[in-house]
């Protein structure tokens, strides 16, 4: 599995040994006191003893490290021991591949090479242990690190360097079949929270050298590992240097999620719509990334962000581009669509039945005025009243333990709606509204449409007040905000806003594969032909003559 | 960006919370206009008469008691202008008195007799009224139409506005009639409605007796001299009329049987075109009128010929324009003879081949349209027969 | 630099037709139609050519100094004094234009839509989107348009599509001969006094990716501009004939309200409104960016935006006390307004400035 590739490192890019925050004052430590030093810059000491009471003093009080010291290949000449978090690492690899090797395999080797304490650490490292993959380092706080990153760190005596071996190896949830991004056709997996595992995903997609995946840890308290994914050469490297930048700038105690990256790195931070793109499903990603995006995957999440994002791409699903383009283009429509309806609808429902009244066909007209005869409420609280029910019902659903959640559903669904109707609270109009628009905020992607939930109640009161004129106020306020939105650079609203005609065939449609011969312009701007001229399966030209 | 944004939330807040009242109209507070009437009232003023719908009894599904409510109310009152009689009644009706959806427009015959144009200008200024309403004349008051019921519509407004709309007679919106009002070229003309016998009601709700009822129908046009009304025509002048302004959408042709005496076909119009042509040499205009018609045969009462036969056809189509330009002289006598007005809009068509001389010609045009002589060349095709080639009932 | 976007050839064409077409559109065809009746659209090709010459006179002043703008060289042109001073006259003839549109837009609000409703709370809320627009720059309103500006042409299209029953192209003659040229060439005046706003190119040149594009930006956009509003005015004719259409204020709405077919696509003046009020914010934004642009240039800042807030407060209050009501504003913009706007700012002097340029040709050019 893939926590035997090689070791994390922080900071391989950047900043090097200022990334745990501190800097400048370098102190003597204070016994048993090292929270507030950067380990980093202490040594391992050649003592065994020395390095293993350092440790301790910094690991103390945590139950779950385990500390095993031993001798090397049954004598005392060679102290040793190992150390590592129970439950992070394998167990069964620390017993077979180190202790196994070094204590009964050991003698075997002695054999034909001779031990003595000088030479131990090396021919340890190169004739015994069995571990996949191994590292060393000779500072304490590359110990720390290892240690609780899962990895078994194991310390020779005489020797100032400590051996990392990659033991990496606690409980994690398979990869399973996506919750929250279901496809009919096409790759079910989705990541989960272990981040070797979500790159190895990547990678299994694109097997090309050109795919990079660099490392780097954030948050002081969390040293939470995070990965940066990008293929080189598709890539703009301008983009690459700003996603690092920024990245380079987090300063934070904890990264618990993408989210709180998201919003230490987004362009405009206020603004209600997301500039950063997360999806839990590889091949979204792969596509992503060849497209010339870059990835930022956290470890502990299964969500992976990628960036820039567009607007056009809350519509674009991966199944889009499997199924057969024209079934695709429809269902885009249809996608654009439910947009439009879930921010507007009822909004514009309340302007024209209670400003624009013409706008009806008489018979319509007439029969919704019928309805309404019996409503006793404006029409503006009315469908306020409704949207909120529903937003409620909609939480509550998130949250609902799946067990009462059916019952809750029906319950609101039906009882909610029906009696509301036949108490002549509402009318019949408003809830298929409601339905409407709240069963359309769930054709498009999800964060997407919170955004949109969200505007639409605003919008609704302008709507109340002054009718579509006050419709149109703000989704004109709308327009402007996604016209001054950049997500890293790139004009959020591209390839509509500018226009770019060739940038046409993935927006309203998704065209022919053998039509999409280029990246989009401005984010795969580094290498836009991405595939070859001709490619329109046509019949062979000796059909027709034959 | 925090001001801008804040600025923004207080505006939205101030529009909130001025607002309310200014345009707002919640549905349930409107009176919907779905046909007005005006007459004149003694002493020179006019007398509106609304046709409301009573929304209640619009319900759709079981509940509403739909169908059994009346679903009309007609109020009517008296003032000076229009405005003010909408004024007036506003304070017999509980709610906003809304136009946008009437649907017809009726005048009383002595309203138009006195002069339309009295009345017109408050729809086309107002901004709920609707330019594509139907404008019509009533024979008699406009209130007696506007008091009738409907069989199959809801209300009688619409069942007019049905009846309009499928332009069997000849119907004009408010936008075209008044474009025939500001025109030199021509006098207005309007539809003509009046009440009726409309067939009686039977079944379960009449146990006894099937009971008679009275409805309106368009039963022809109103001629206008300029904005006063001055006569009628009939049904059958008015297809005469159609056929000379090209208005021809719809209708059935009805001529004898070249072989077979008292016997008629009926061919149904699919498409008809007509043209005028004016000509004038400096005395005396005359048009020419070119009418091309194709149609289908639906209904033969002879026996023995048949459309399949070229010649047989032939004749068919003879007598089918024959009697096209029968009707159409039957409109061009009565316009020419006895009113003396041009409402065919050929001094439209006048002005625009010999703008030079109209200028000259435009102030007794009705004088000069009265003497013109009008020339026909009707062209008249079958083109399909229904299901039957011949007729099959007939024992050889 | 005070303004950091820069905008393609296609953008820019997008953006001048917005420009002018919105408020041209709505309140052309009525006076045209009025003066010269059904022989207007040779009054609006007349108007086409004037605009033509118009635009081409500012590229050419343009092209003689690349990239800077209008208030900046006139100083090159007249000297620092006489130049500041015409400079100061174009900023205020910028602010005076915007409060004209602003108020044509309000007024056509209240009177075709919402009476109920004050006039002031449109226009407050329009030019609080506009500036916001124009505080984030000329770049972002240039995006909003290209998503705006498919959207007007298409419903001008469509409209004119579904009124096409109620049409009858035989109102359209006699041409000529009825009215004769001079009632032609006085209904040319307010077209072309509209289509000339073109004068824009002046200050949006420093701003374009291709300078050189200058002319066929100008030629491009006054030529989709005339066409449309002389499908716009035959459409009008055509439904209405020449004796009606005077009486209309907005000949345009009540072309779409004749629109009736099938029982159900009827009434359809809501859309327009939705088009023309996203337009007119286009339109609103850019002069109102022209006129803040200027006085920062004209006062020789680093920044605009701190006079988004000031310059919006004088629109605002001179919108309101220009005119009196509607009325005014109407025979203002009938009568007086096309020939000042045509012997001033949006012609007459803009050849002065080119005669001046080319006398002192060299200078200019070197630079």
């Amino acid at each position: 599995m893939a926590r035997f590739v090689k070791p994390l490192r922080a900071r391989q890019f950047g900043r090097g040994q200022s990334n745990a925050g501190h800097s400048g004052v370098e102190e003597q430590p204070k016994e048993n006191d090292y929270s507030s030093q950067d380990l980093q810059s202490l040594d391992l000491s050649a003592d065994l003893q020395t390095n293993l009471g350092q440790i301790k003093a910094i690991l103390s009080e945590c139950s779950d490290v385990i500390y095993r010291e031993f001798d090397f290949a049954q004598d005392d000449r060679i102290k040793l021991a190992i150390i590592y978090v129970d439950g992070l690492a394998s167990k069964s690899q620390n017993s077979d591949q180190i202790m196994r090797a070094l204590m009964l395999d050991a003698p075997l080797v002695e054999e034909r090479v001779e031990f003595t304490r000088e030479r131990a650490f090396t021919l340890i490292k190169k004739k015994l242990l069995t571990v996949h993959q191994l590292d060393e380092t000779n500072s304490l706080g590359g110990v720390i690190d290892a240690v609780l990153s899962g990895d078994t760190v194991l310390l020779v005596d005489g020797h100032t360097f400590a051996l990392i071996n990659g033991t990496r190896g606690w409980e994690g949830r398979k990869v399973e079949e996506s919750q929250t991004e279901i496809v009919v056709r096409g790759p079910r997996e989705a990541f989960v929270e272990t981040l070797r595992v979500n790159t190895s995903l990547i990678r299994r997609k694109i097997h090309n050298p050109n795919l990079k995946i660099e490392m780097m840890k954030l948050g002081q308290v969390t040293r939470t590992e995070v990965a940066l994914a990008y293929i080189k050469g598709i890539v703009n490297d301008k983009l690459i240097a700003e996603v690092k930048e920024r990245l380079e700038r987090i300063n934070v105690d904890s990264i618990l999620e993408t989210g709180y990256i998201e919003e230490l790195i987004e362009d405009n931070p206020r603004s209600p719509f997301p500039t950063v793109f997360h999806t839990e499903r590889p091949d979204k990603v792969a596509a992503q990334l060849l497209e010339g995006r870059a990835a930022i995957l956290v470890d502990g999440t299964p969500y992976v962000m990628t960036v820039p994002f567009l607007f056009i791409e809350s519509l674009q699903f991966p199944e889009d581009y499997y199924e057969r383009s024209l079934v695709s283009s429809a269902a885009r429509l249809v996608r654009l669509f439910a947009l439009l309806i879930s921010l507007l609808a009822p909004s514009v429902y309340v302007a024209i039945i209670t400003f624009h009244q013409e706008m009806l066909p008489t018979s319509l007209l007439l029969s919704l005025a019928a309805q309404r005869e019996a409503v006793p409420l404006p029409a503006i609280v009315e469908v306020y009243a409704m949207e909120i029910a529903f937003e409620i019902l909609r939480e509550a659903g998130i949250r609902l333990p799946r067990q009462v959640g059916q019952a809750v559903s029906i319950v609101g669904a039906l009882i909610i709606g029906e009696a509301a109707v036949r108490a002549g609270l509402v009318a019949p109009g408003t809830v298929i509204l409601v339905a409407l628009t709240g069963i359309a905020s769930f054709t498009y992607s999800y964060s997407s449409s919170l955004s949109i939930r969200l505007l639409r109640f605003p919008i609704m009161a302008l709507a109340a007040t002054l009718g579509l004129y006050g419709v149109i106020c703000g989704v004109l306020t709308i327009l402007v905000h996604l016209s001054t939105l950049r997500s890293f650079g790139t004009p959020y609203l591209f390839p509509v806003a500018p226009l770019s005609p060739g940038g046409q065939k993935d927006v309203a449609i998704r065209a022919p594969w053998w039509a999409m011969s280029r990246r989009p312009r401005l984010v795969g701007m580094n290498n836009l032909r991405r595939e070859a001229a001709g490619l329109k399966p046509k019949p062979p030209p000796t059909r027709g003559k034959q | 960006m925090r001001n801008k944004l804040a600025c923004l939330a207080l505006l939205v807040m101030i529009a909130g919370v001025l607002g309310g009242c200014w345009s707002r109209k919640e549905m349930s507070e409107l009176a919907i206009v779905l046909g007005a009437g005006v007459d004149s009232a003694p002493g020179g003023q006019v007398r509106l008469t609304l046709q409301l719908a009573r929304t209640s009894a619009f319900m759709a599904g079981g509940d509403g008691g739909g169908g059994k409510e009346p679903s009309t109310w007609v109020i009517s009152d008296t003032g000076e202008t229009i405005a003010d009689v909408q004024r007036k009644l506003s304070a017999k009706i509980s709610r906003h008195i809304y136009w946008a959806h009437d649907v017809i427009l009726v005048f009383g015959e002595e309203a138009a007799r006195g002069g339309i144009r009295k009345y017109t200008n408050f729809f086309s200024r107002e901004l709920q009224p609707r330019e594509t309403m139907w404008v019509m004349v009533a024979r008699g008051e406009a209130k007696d139409i506007l008091e009738t019921g409907s069989e199959l519509e809801r209300t009688s407004a619409q069942d007019i506005g049905f009846l309009a709309r499928a332009r069997t007679g000849f119907s004009v919106i408010f936008k075209d009639f008044i474009i025939m009002l500001a025109s030199k070229g021509g006098n207005p003309i309007a539809t003509m409605v009046e009440i009726v016998d409309r067939g009686v009601i039977s079944g379960d709700i009449a146990k006894d007796k099937p009971t008679k009822r009275k409805g309106v129908a368009l039963t022809g046009t109103a001629v206008f001299d300029d904005d006063k009304l001055v006569g009628w025509l009939n049904m059958t002048e008015t297809r005469g009329l159609l056929w000379l302004k090209g208005e021809v959408l719809k209708g059935v042709i009805t001529f004898p049987s070249l072989t077979e005496p008292g016997r008629e076909l009926s061919v149904n119009i699919i498409r008809g075109q007509t043209e005028v042509e004016p000509q004038y040499d400096g005395e005396s205009v005359r048009f020419y009128v070119n009418i091309e018609v194709e149609g289908d045969l639906i209904e033969q009462q002879s026996v023995h010929e048949s459309v399949l036969e070229e010649h047989e056809r032939n004749g068919m189509e003879k007598e089918m324009a024959r009697e096209i330009e029968g009707k159409a002289r039957l409109a061009l006598d009565k316009a020419q003879g006895e009113y003396g007005l041009d409402i065919f809009d050929f001094g439209e068509a006048f002005r625009r081949k010999y703008p030079r001389e109209w200028e000259k010609l435009k102030d007794r045009w009705n004088e000069v349209f009265s003497g013109a002589g009008v020339e026909f060349a009707v062209d008249s095709h079958i083109r399909r027969s229904g299901l039957q080639g011949r007729r099959t009932s007939v024992p050889e | 630099m005070l303004e950091g976007g820069k905008i393609n050839t296609r953008q820019a064409i997008a953006l001048m037709v917005t420009m002018v077409l919105p408020t041209a559109f709505l309140f052309v065809t009525s006076v045209t139609g009025h003066l010269a009746k059904q022989d207007g659209w040779i009054s609006l090709l007349l108007s086409i050519f004037t605009a033509l010459l118009i635009g081409w006179v500012a590229v050419n002043l343009s092209l003689r100094f690349p990239g800077k703008t209008l208030f900046q060289y006139v100083e090159l042109i007249l000297g620092r004094w006489l130049g500041k001073f015409v400079a100061f006259l174009y900023v205020l003839w910028y602010i005076h234009i915007n409060a004209l549109i602003i108020r044509e837009y309000g007024s056509f609000l209240v009177a075709a839509f919402m009476p109920e409703t004050p006039i002031s709370v449109f226009m407050l809320l329009i030019l609080a989107i506009s500036a916001y627009a124009v505080r984030n720059g000329l770049e972002v309103f240039t995006r909003v348009n290209e998503i705006i500006f498919p959207l007007i042409l298409v419903t001008v299209i469509v409209t004119s599509a579904l009124a096409t029953p109620e049409m009858d192209l035989k109102r359209l003659q006699p041409v000529f001969v009825e009215n004769g040229p001079v009632p032609i060439l006085k209904a040319a005046f307010m077209p072309a006094a509209w289509m000339s706003e073109i004068v824009m190119l002046a200050v949006l040149s420093p701003y374009l990716t291709q300078i050189k594009d200058g002319y066929k930006i100008a030629a491009t956009s006054t030529l989709i501009t005339g066409t449309f509003l002389i499908i716009s005015f035959v459409g009008g004719i055509a439904t209405f004939g020449p004796e009606v259409i005077g009486g209309w204020l907005f000949p345009a709405l009540n072309s779409v309200r004749v629109i009736h077919l099938a029982n159900f696509l009827e009434r359809l003046e809501v859309t327009v409104m939705v088009v023309w009020v996203a337009g007119a914010l286009v339109k609103i934004s850019v002069f109102y960016w022209a006129a803040v642009l200027g006085s920062a240039q004209w006062l020789e800042l680093k920044d605009y935006r701190p006079l988004v807030l000031p310059v919006g407060i004088i629109l605002f209050a001179t919108s309101i006390m220009l005119h009196d009501s509607i009325l005014d504003l109407f025979v203002f913009l009938g009568t007086a307004w096309p020939p000042f706007a045509l012997t001033t700012f949006q012609g007459g002097f803009l050849l002065l400035l080119l005669a001046a340029a080319i006398i002192r040709g060299k200078v200019g050019k070197r630079k």
